[in-house]
């Protein structure tokens, strides 16, 4: 794309995420810092104060209030933008489940921190994963650039199904590290994100209310409605890949294949996990071994049909969960057996506990899993390693 | 399932008008119309709450309007009235009774001032009513006969129109000019008079019956009770009715200083106090104690003030001439009230005896109708003529009303049976007819008429503060004996209106909105400049009858 | 005695849920009509949640948000600033939240939004405890009041809500009730005319909770004020005090006396409640003296 409609410039994951939400214009943006989302947060009040970023910022007293007030402006019928992290994401639990309930198409920037106790502040998913029933959108970005691509086009995709999403990258593998980042112009961005118009809104000049009880019936209808349009999630979330690539020339799809050609063993895994993985496998596919990584940047809804499509055929499968979830272990390994369950000729899949805590992977670490999945039981709990 | 019928699982479509709450209550609120006690105290059926209301708002020709409805003498009973309303009046239980007869004056007064006269009769009738006796039971059976279109001629054996408000009540209690005022404007509707034409036969009063289609009697009581101690052919024995009449008329008997006047009614009190301006030295022998004279207590103390000396609960034995004067041999009596208005029992106190000293005797001790003017056939209760509950006496077409049939012996009764009689006339009248009569029932307001009087209880007390009751000054003592000035001053208009003010308006709805205001659940709606109530919504929880400040709600139970 | 002169339009509807002589459903009537159609409401779970209506009805005529119940003030200030993004700076937003979610649950985001000033009207509808879920005790139950949770009478005392919102410096802070209506609508009409985080709080006197006949709500509200239990006064800017209703005309042992909630205290309760009561009173007194004082001093 021409240097006209994007500028390059040196941005950490947060501050690439701090541009995206300039860009798509949001009208409020309530917000409650916490390491380690705080770059954010002060990067947008810094546009602020030079003019260049038109929102209501609000500073509530916690995230439970902030998620409260997004849910309610955006019911007013405007753009809501915020950002959070760990302790904050899970302080918003509860109004998690109220703003998907409530069909608010409210964008989140998430930095996946280990969440307490004890406490830590090191690089983990368990935060957002652990929201994986409220109803979220989710999407795993693995760099800054694919961050601000991301939470750009989230804003696209909730606006059109009306569901809420947030984006999440990992501590400081991404939030901290700097990196060159193609930032549209405020044009482009205009273009692709038409003005949020919701068919019904909080508004005194056309009255009516929301909130009210429900009958049984209702909210069993309402559930289904959501399935519904989560359903739709993964062509809408395609489509506006599709447009973001031909204005920008950046496309990044719900899953990515990288070198699962005739791959033995395909690694498994999101976030910045992916970054490493890929190094390990160019360096395992330059030592002749046929590994790929399928990397699940759409998490939520799960892309079921598209995870069954990439993986159809491949022998071996190896899950890196930098999460943990107690009792089954990591969550990306139990979603994808069962995903796959059932598949004409499934692949073996392995699960390894890799990273939880934010302990450090290193390409040849991976290398190193890979070499050794075969001592692992396939169909096996996933299991910790070093 | 067809998903356009089913409501939209969030963002509200419609209200909640939907839900019919009204089935949940059990019993129901309703404006009603009902009687004030005042009004149901009231001789003539005043309809009290409506003409103060009007007051209030100041509509004073309003509220003459609605009192002389009932009443066409507001300004004398606003000074003589005895005002059981006001015994009877609500406020007495927060704080002290409505000045409803000081108000009446007021109304009266300004009435007189701005020279207000009744509008002429909607239509003549054919029929000719005889009244005969015009005191205040004959013009008040004329003024309500005339306003109903009945050609009227009153008979009055006497020079003058008034009967006993002239005769007997002095003109520093009512002035002559009032009197004359409210008499004139009666008259002024068209009625023929007559005076100096007793009916004093029973060949006249059959005259009386060919000529006429009805005939009212209201010939008072004006042959004096007689002590039969007394002489009454000694010149030193007066009788107080007599007195009383020669001194109104600006003649007063010429007797001693040292005056006893005998009674303790109202008629005694006021020979006793007409005889202190005529310059005697008056005691007052009553047999009854003070508390319970039967004259009212204003009198009491206005005559205690004058001067007058009262011996109380005491009688007189025998007086004869002594030395010096007439002594009186008097002892003191255990007063014993009857059932009946008018009976009573003493019981001499042993040992209690005493004299007193005078130079004259005036005894007071009441009056009998003279009924030897009429044919045998009318039947007798006592020394009374026997009228039933609606005035008529057992002969066709001939009602009574007044101190000749009633021991009520107080002016505005005596206004009231006339109206009651004139309405029975009117009414029976109308019968033959065909065509109905006017009723005189209550005033109307807003809202079903009920029966029941409001209790105090019905009052919402939060929306009247404590307020004192007005007042108006007595002249000075020195001010009164000197010549005939009215002794009691009336309100001026900031009293007249800060006491209409008080007023807890009864069983009258004043449209204050409270119950509309007050509802939970908007089940009041204002309607043709009242109330109504939707059942549809209304839960029956009884808050619009709490908050009801005239006690013009109530709750039925709904059974359903 | 003086016409109620209030205005005309309605924008409560018949047909909600609320029991039958429900102070709050009367008191929101009013509120609502003096604060007019340009307005949104905020109402978190609570007796008034249910009283707005079951899905899809509703019993306001103005647009209602129902949040969590711990989120009315944060709530509020999104769609306050929503609509202020949207150049409808007019539009009053209102809250409607009970004492549970004033003073307990819904405390912190009320205190962080009073820090911001926010501009909305925050209405408590304070009847003195968690009524709707059968009446258990909240930090605005009085001493000794029995509840569903304090069977034997709560053993300490009421938060005072007005005197902390007055400590955060919020523009307008203030006391009413419906028993003396026309000094409510004056209070919100009040509060309309002013921005900033403006605070009514109001006696709700709960006919089922406190043990009252149906039509008994009003007196208990009178009797509370008149009794000084529950003093009517405004306090501007946190520190200008002006006390509406001057006098208390009967003990505490009246007001007590009219509610179930209350009848097992024995006389020794009764008089620590009325020392409780007059030492309020008199502190109370001393702020406004306090605030006279300043102002003479400013002038």
């Amino acid at each position: 794309m021409s240097e006209a409609v994007e500028e390059t410039m040196l941005l950490t994951g947060n501050h690439a995420v701090a541009w995206a939400a300039r860009l798509a214009r949001p009208k409020v943006a309530p917000g409650y810092p916490i390491t380690p989302q705080t770059p954010i947060l002060e990067k947008l009040t810094e546009f602020a104060a030079e003019g260049a970023f038109d929102a209501e910022i609000i500073t509530p007293e916690s995230e439970h209030s902030v998620m409260a007030a997004c849910i309610a402006a955006s019911l007013a019928g405007v753009r809501v933008f915020t950002a959070t992290a760990s302790q904050g994401m899970l302080l918003m639990h509860e109004l998690l489940h109220y703003a998907a309930g409530a069909r608010a198409p409210i964008v989140m920037a998430n930095v996946n921190r280990t969440v307490a106790s004890p406490w830590a502040f090191w690089p983990d998913q368990t935060d957002s994963l652990a929201q994986r029933d409220t109803g979220w959108i989710q999407f795993y970005s693995e760099s800054a650039q694919e961050s601000l691509d991301t939470v750009i086009q989230a804003f696209r995709i909730a606006e059109r199904v009306l569901v809420p999403v947030m984006v999440s990258h990992d501590a400081f593998y991404v939030s901290h590290a700097l990196e060159p980042v193609r930032v549209p112009a405020q044009a482009l961005v205009d273009a692709f994100l038409p003005p949020f118009d919701p068919p019904h809104r909080i508004d005194p000049e056309n009255v009516e209310s929301w909130g009210n009880v429900v009958s049984q019936e209702m909210f069993n209808r309402h559930r289904r409605d959501l399935g519904e349009a989560m359903a739709r999630v993964p062509a809408v979330a395609l489509e506006a890949d599709r447009e973001w690539n031909r204005l920008t020339g950046r496309g990044w799809g719900i899953v990515e294949r990288y070198r699962c050609e005739d791959a033995r063993t395909v690694i498994v895994t999101m976030g910045s996990m992916c970054g490493t993985a890929r190094d390990a496998v160019d360096a395992m596919r330059e030592a002749g071994q046929p590994v790929g990584l399928l990397k699940v940047r759409l998490y939520r809804p799960l892309p079921v049909e598209a995870l069954r499509a990439a993986l159809a055929g491949v022998p071996e499968v190896l899950v890196l969960d930098r999460n943990y979830s107690p009792g089954h272990g990591g969550v990306l390994h139990q979603e994808l057996r069962a995903a796959l369950y059932g598949m004409e000729g499934a692949p073996r899949i392995r699960g390894l506990l890799a990273g939880v805590g934010g302990v450090n992977v290193s390409p040849r670490r991976i290398a190193e899993y890979v070499r050794d999945a075969a001592d692992i039981d396939a169909g096996a709990d996933s299991v910790w390693m070093k | 399932m067809n998903a356009a019928a089913l409501p939209p699982t969030t963002w509200t479509t419609g209200t909640t008008e939907v839900f019919k709450t009204g089935t949940w209550r059990a019993s129901l609120p309703r404006h009603i119309s009902a009687p004030s006690p005042c009004h149901a105290a009231c001789p003539v059926d005043g309809d009290i709450a409506q003409w103060i209301g009007r007051a209030r708002e100041r509509d004073f020709r309003g509220a003459w309007e609605i009192l002389t409805r009932n009443n066409p003498f507001p300004a004398v009973a606003g000074r003589v009235c005895h005002h059981p309303c006001e015994s009877a009046c609500n406020r007495m239980s927060l704080d002290e009774p409505l000045a409803i007869c000081k108000l009446e004056r007021h109304i009266g007064d300004v009435a007189l001032a701005e020279g207000w006269s009744y509008p002429a009769p909607e239509r003549e009738l054919a029929e000719r009513i005889a009244v005969v006796g015009g005191g205040p039971a004959g013009l008040s059976a004329a003024y309500h006969l005339r306003r109903r279109g009945y050609a009227v001629t009153l008979f009055e054996a006497r020079r003058q129109l008034g009967g006993l408000m002239r005769d007997g009540i002095p003109a520093y209690r009512l002035p002559r000019a009032v009197l004359d005022g409210e008499i004139g404007r009666i008259l002024e509707l068209g009625v023929e008079v007559c005076c100096e034409e007793p009916i004093d036969s029973p060949g006249a009063f059959e005259r009386l019956r060919e000529e006429f289609d009805a005939i009212h009697l209201s010939i008072g009581a004006r042959l004096p009770k007689r002590l039969p101690q007394l002489d009454y052919g000694a010149p030193w024995v007066v009788d107080g009715a007599h007195w009383l009449a020669q001194a109104n008329a600006g003649a007063a008997p010429a007797l001693g200083r040292r005056l006893v006047v005998i009674g303790g009614g109202s008629a005694a009190i006021d020979v006793a106090r007409s005889a202190r301006r005529a310059g005697h030295e008056v005691t007052l022998l009553a047999l009854e104690p003070e508390a319970q004279m039967p004259a009212q207590r204003d009198e009491v103390e206005e005559a205690l003030e004058e001067g007058v000396r009262l011996v109380d609960g005491a009688m007189l034995e025998r007086a004869a001439v002594v030395d010096g004067g007439v002594a009186l041999e008097c002892v003191r009596v255990k007063f014993i009230l009857g059932a009946e208005r008018g009976r009573f029992s003493i019981e001499p106190i042993e040992g209690s005896a005493f004299r007193l000293l005078a130079d004259a005797i005036v005894p007071s001790i009441g009056q009998d109708p003279d009924l030897s003017c009429l044919p045998p056939e009318f039947e007798k209760q006592g020394a009374l003529l026997r009228v039933d509950r609606r005035q008529a006496t057992g002969v066709a077409g001939v009602y009574a009303a007044g101190d000749v049939a009633s021991m009520a012996r107080f002016v505005t009764e005596a206004i009231g049976m006339g109206k009651r009689a004139a309405l029975q006339i009117d009414a029976s009248l109308r019968a033959i007819d065909g065509r109905p009569g006017l009723a005189g029932a209550r005033l109307q307001g807003l809202g079903t008429p009920v029966e029941a009087v409001v209790p105090f209880e019905a009052i919402a007390g939060f929306y009247h503060p404590a307020a004192a009751r007005a007042g108006a000054p007595r002249l000075a003592v020195e001010q009164r004996l000197g010549g005939d000035a009215e002794v009691q001053s009336g309100f001026d208009l900031e009293q007249a209106l800060a006491e209409a003010q008080r007023c807890f308006s009864c069983g009258t709805c004043i449209r204050c909105d409270n119950c509309y205001q007050y509802c939970p659940d908007l089940a009041i709606r204002r309607l043709d400049g009242g109330y109504a109530v939707n059942g549809d919504y209304c839960k029956g929880c009884g808050i619009c009858v709490r908050e009801c400040p005239t006690g013009s709600m109530e709750m039925v139970e709904e059974l359903r | 005695m003086e016409k109620l002169d209030l205005v005309e339009e309605q924008m409560f509807c018949s047909g909600h849920a609320a029991c039958p002589g429900c102070i709050e459903a009367l008191s929101v009537r009013h509120v609502l009509a003096a604060l007019g159609p340009d307005t949104v409401a905020v109402v978190p779970p609570s007796c008034m949640a249910i009283i707005a209506g079951p899905q899809p009805f509703s019993s306001l005529r103005i647009p209602v948000y129902q949040p969590t119940l711990e989120a009315s003030a944060a709530s509020a200030s999104g769609l306050r600033r929503a609509l202020d993004a949207q150049g409808k700076h007019d539009t009053q937003v209102v809250v409607f939240a009970g004492d549970g979610g004033t003073y307990d649950i819904g405390f912190q985001c009320l205190s962080s939004a009073a820090e911001r000033n926010e501009d909305f009207i925050y209405v408590c509808l304070d009847n003195e405890g968690y009524m709707n879920t059968g009446a258990q005790k909240s930090s605005s139950t009085p001493r000794y009041a029995r509840t569903g949770s304090t069977p034997a009478g709560k053993t300490t005392r009421k938060k005072n809500l007005t005197e902390i919102m007055a400590a955060h410096g919020v523009p307008y802070a203030a006391t009413a009730t419906a028993g003396y209506l026309p000094d409510l609508v004056r209070k919100v009409q009040k509060a309309k005319s002013l921005r900033g985080t403006r605070l009514l709080t109001l006696l709700i006197p709960c006919l089922d909770g406190w043990g009252l006949p149906d039509d008994g709500g009003l007196r208990a509200a009178r009797f509370a004020v008149e009794s000084g239990v529950f003093p009517l006064y405004e306090v501007s800017d946190g520190r200008r005090y002006t006390l509406n209703h001057a006098t208390r005309v009967r003990p505490v042992s009246d007001y007590l006396g009219l509610q179930r909630r209350y009848r097992h205290l024995d006389a020794a309760q009764i008089e620590a409640l009325q020392a409780e009561v007059d030492e309020g009173w008199e502190r109370l007194l001393r702020r406004v003296a306090a605030s006279e004082d300043e102002l003479t001093a400013a002038c």
